[in-house]
């Protein structure tokens, strides 16, 4: 926790003062938050009624209207963020209204630069300042409470200080003499009571000169117990609208075909003729950089018809399969390393030299998204202002994306941001910004819904890269002497940023997400080696549930695995034995053995595997729970999940996304694979690329540490240990060692 | 053509074979309803069918004229949420919420048919994907909503 406070001077206050508008003014710490001069948002569709600071206007009825800048993708931000503010302002969470804001400095979110919380009362680190001023507005990498958490609760706390200070002064009353309860500052005195609504006008006068104390833990009404959601009423009744649901007067839709190989580029459209006499058809638009073309109609089925009906003449390399692909990653790792991210100790001079070393080699396919709503954009071009109708994961991105395209200034760009029907990375890339508006700008004035079909939306995307992780290492009685883990990857990091800010792109050999949950793991190791070397494919590979922990959990709890059954021990102990320096690994170990009676034999015919891994700032441990149904063919009956995420803010949302991670990485596990042949990917669609659905789907059986710690993700961490486990269960009930995913290659079926 | 929808008439004039999903949400602007795959496999696009869960994304409109159809957007009668609906919220199913439509509407169909469904008959009829897995939470409030529906039917009777 922050306990840094910082008193203002007059001085510092004055100063902040003095530079409002010009856009520094998000480097003077908690001014933010307590200077209402500080105008660096627009208000732009909050509604009627007084602002406090940028994240919360007040209406005359009553209504607390909060702007919450994160995209709600089903991690629950829309709640979330309400309830960090709520706690402080005093109101109940039936009087919140959420809106979502223009991407402006105050709604950026630093912690996705730095990866680390701001301080508030200090003010803001230079690479902080600069993710504000440009302003980097996006929803990933389980951020959203890392980067709010004090940030937002600073925000309603002032703006309760001001509703209090408000109504003394109408009493003519002490400031000590008025508190704030459920929207209403009363009069201790006398019992009297304004509402916030009354209240409003004359608070957002107030200037206060620094941020109220913050409340204790042990204070919270809201925090840390479960808080029904608030976009699930309109989520029961077909209400809640999707970037696909945007219905604008007089749009049309169009459907885009990539060009049919990775690296490759369409010249032309050999039945243009032909395609522009279809029902409904429009227009056909040919993409920048022969990336594709997009047909425009008058109804998405018409116009995915035509697109399909397109006949290209394109270039591009149809040899790619994903053999070859198998042996570059040979080849990275024997010849072609680039980075040692951890070397501890002398890991290969201690393996080479002993005679009893075990080895394994381990690797995982490309992945898609597979977001349940196809990848799609509504734009509407109008001269020198657009407007956008998109679920995405960075609103700042949407701006900058249209602007790419069209020249538009970002000020003229307005952003609807709607649910996401998933995002898991997915909608944080620009491909759909820059597509939707090439288009919108062929047919100007008219705005025009692009979609992906599913079948373009799974096989032209950013995967999850394929990567190899090959291990050696040296193990005996009391754990490891010796650990060795070479990967072949392509840099997620790298990747995604040269599409999304080349400025920031770093070489391979510094992304951190390749080694992410590979290096620096908690077990006491003396001597440790963990490298990568890159390969060089026409594939993107982006940012997927979980990055570089998505493949790293398999690998290493699968082969920790490996190492305690090399000498004979239980999984768990030979584990926990190696965290002695690590007490909230233990515990939460600890926890998950307990919870599913680990040191107790199961029935015959159950099985069992454990893992535990680290990642956004959580640690969850696993035990996968199985029952042999005959030779290969398993069901996945429980999964025991334990998570320390330090402080708690929504314990049902917690255990909502233990359940949606784990369901997520399993269907990578048992089915997920993305293959290459001729240049083409060989999955179309469901039926090819397969989820988890109701009957194969286990049951969840979560536990929530209590750790008063500075809050750690919940998005992403149960999603990679869930392979592992289950791995881990079927070597328990086969002897079988799988070194690769998804397990349905290797026979396996689940039901 | 004409389409009974949640009860209300609606002229139309597309190909007939147009899929219905595509007449419910591009030509009457009734999104409630999703695309998810358009190949009848994750169920997104479920309505009720006289009464039948049926997906939508395959189905030709002609092959719907003069059957009964009901929406998400129907389930709900005179503001009032279904049985179905409202244990959707008491056990907070919906995360991205993007399946939800197809898996209420599929839930309702399988508790017309089936007033009291084992964890068995729920796994033979609801086949829909939920990519945020949802599915622990949907089989609680498919339970809880039964029980609300027997509730209330003996209340009535
Ligand atoms: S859209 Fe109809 S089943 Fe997927
Ligand atoms: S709630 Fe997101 S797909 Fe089901």
């Amino acid at each position: 926790m922050t306990n840094k406070k910082k008193k203002w001077t007059r001085r510092a206050f004055i100063i902040a003062g003095g530079v409002v508008g010009g856009g520094l003014a998000v480097g003077v710490g908690g001014m933010m938050y307590v200077s209402k001069k500080i105008k660096e948002y627009t208000g732009e569709g909050f509604g009627d009624g007084s602002s406090l600071n940028a994240w919360i206007r007040i209406a005359p009825d009553n209504t607390i209207i909060m702007a919450v800048p994160r995209a709600e993708m089903g991690q629950g931000v829309y709640t979330s963020m309400p309830m960090l503010i709520a706690e402080e302002l005093e109101v109940e969470m039936n009087s919140i209204k959420v809106i979502a804001p223009q991407p402006e400095s105050p709604y950026a979110n630093p912690f996705i630069v730095v990866n680390k919380p701001r301080d508030i009362y200090n003010g803001l680190s230079m690479m902080e300042k600069i993710a504000s001023f440009m302003p980097i507005v996006a929803t990933g990498g389980s951020t959203t409470i890392r980067d709010s958490y004090d940030n937002l609760r600073a925000a309603g706390a002032s703006a309760r200080e001001m509703l209090i200070q408000a109504a003394a002064t109408q009493w003519g009353v002490d400031r000590s003499e008025c508190y704030a309860q459920s929207g209403y500052v009363i009069n201790k005195s006398n019992s009297h009571k304004l509402s916030y609504g009354e209240l409003a006008t004359a608070a957002s006068q107030i200037e206060l000169s620094e941020i109220p104390k913050l409340k204790d833990q042990k204070d919270f009404k809201i925090l840390g117990k479960p808080v029904q959601r608030l976009d699930i009423p309109e989520k029961v009744t077909g209400e809640a609208e999707y970037g696909l649901d945007a219905r604008v007067e007089n749009m049309l839709y169009a459907a885009i075909r990539h060009a049919t190989y990775h690296d490759g580029q369409i010249q032309s459209v050999a039945n243009q003729s032909e395609i522009e006499a279809m029902p409904g058809v429009e227009k056909i638009v040919l993409l920048p950089n022969g990336v594709g073309a997009a047909v425009i109609a008058n109804n998405t089925w018409r116009a995915k018809n035509a697109a399909l009906a397109l006949e290209f003449e394109e270039t591009g390399d149809n040899t790619l399969s994903s053999e070859q692909i198998a042996k570059i990653q040979e080849d990275v790792i024997a010849n072609n390393i680039i980075a040692t991210p951890q070397n501890d100790g002398n890991a290969t001079e201690v393996l080479d030299a002993s005679d009893n070393v075990i080895e394994g080699k381990y690797n995982v396919p490309y992945l898609a998204h597979a977001c349940m709503e196809p990848i799609n954009c509504t734009v509407l071009i109008n001269g020198d202002k657009a407007e956008v109708w998109i679920g995405h994961q960075g609103s700042s991105l949407v701006r900058e994306g249209i602007n790419a395209v069209t020249g538009i200034v970002l000020e003229n760009i307005h952003v609807n941001m709607k649910y996401l029907g998933g995002g898991f990375g997915r909608r944080a890339e620009l491909d759909m910004i820059l597509h939707a508006a090439a288009v919108a700008k062929e047919i100007e004035g008219t705005p025009v819904q692009l979609v992906y079909t599913r079948e373009e939306s799974m096989r032209h995307e950013m995967y999850r890269p394929a990567v190899a992780s090959h291990f050696r290492a040296k193990v005996n009685e009391n754990g490891i002497e010796a650990w060795e883990n070479k990967m072949a990857l392509q840099s997620v990091g790298y990747s995604s940023m040269m599409r999304i800010k080349p400025t920031f792109a770093e070489p391979p050999e510094k992304d951190p997400s390749s080694s992410e949950g590979a290096a620096h793991l908690p077990y006491q190791m003396d001597n440790v080696k963990v490298a990568f070397g890159q390969m060089e494919l026409p594939v993107l590979v982006g940012n997927w549930r979980s990055v570089g922990s998505s493949q790293n959990a398999f690998f290493t709890e699968c082969f920790m695995d490996e190492c305690a059954i090399s000498v004979g021990q239980d999984p768990y102990l030979f584990r926990k034995k190696m965290l002695k320096n690590h007490p909230r690994f233990e515990a939460v170990l600890d926890k998950v053995a307990e919870i599913s009676n680990w040191s107790k034999p199961l029935p015959k015919g159950k099985f069992r595997g454990i893992a535990l891994h680290k990642s956004f700032g959580s640690i969850v441990g696993q035990v996968a729970e199985i029952t042999k149904i005959d030779e290969k063919s398993f069901s996945v009956d429980k999964f025991y999940n334990v998570i320390d995420c330090g402080r708690i803010v929504n314990p049902d949302t917690i255990e909502a996304q233990m359940q949606s991670g784990i369901i997520f990485g399993l269907s990578a596990a048992l089915y997920g694979e993305i293959t290459f042949s001729e240049g083409e990917v060989e999955q179309f669609n469901f039926p090819q690329y397969e989820m988890v659905r109701m009957n194969v789907a286990p049951t969840v059986v979560n536990h929530i540490m209590e750790i008063d710690e500075y809050p750690g993700g919940v998005g992403e961490p149960a999603t990679p240990p869930a392979a592992p486990a289950l791995a881990n269960a079927l070597f328990a009930a086969t002897g079988e060692r799988i070194r690769s995913l998804p397990f349905k290659k290797h026979g396996y079926s689940f039901a | 053509m004409e389409l009974i929808i949640n009860g209300k008439s609606h002229q139309i004039d597309v190909e007939s074979s147009m899929p219905l999903l595509w007449v419910l949400r591009d030509e009457l602007d009734m999104t409630g309803t999703k695309y998810g795959c358009g190949v009848a496999s994750c169920g997104t696009c479920t309505v009720m069918l006289d009464g039948v869960a049926t997906k939508t994304c395959t189905l030709p409109v002609s092959a719907v004229e003069g059957k009964e159809i009901k929406t998400i957007e129907g389930v709900a009668t005179e503001g009032q949420l279904s049985e179905v609906q409202k244990a959707w919220i008491e056990h907070q199913v919906p995360q991205c919420g993007y399946c939800q439509s197809g898996m209420i509407v599929a839930a309702e169909a399988l508790l017309d048919a089936n007033p009291a469904p084992t964890d068995e008959d729920i796994n033979g009829a609801i086949n829909n994907i939920c990519r945020c897995g949802t599915y622990q939470r949907i089989r609680a409030a498919i339970h809880t909503a039964a029980k609300w529906r027997a509730e209330k039917t003996n209340l009535a009777g």
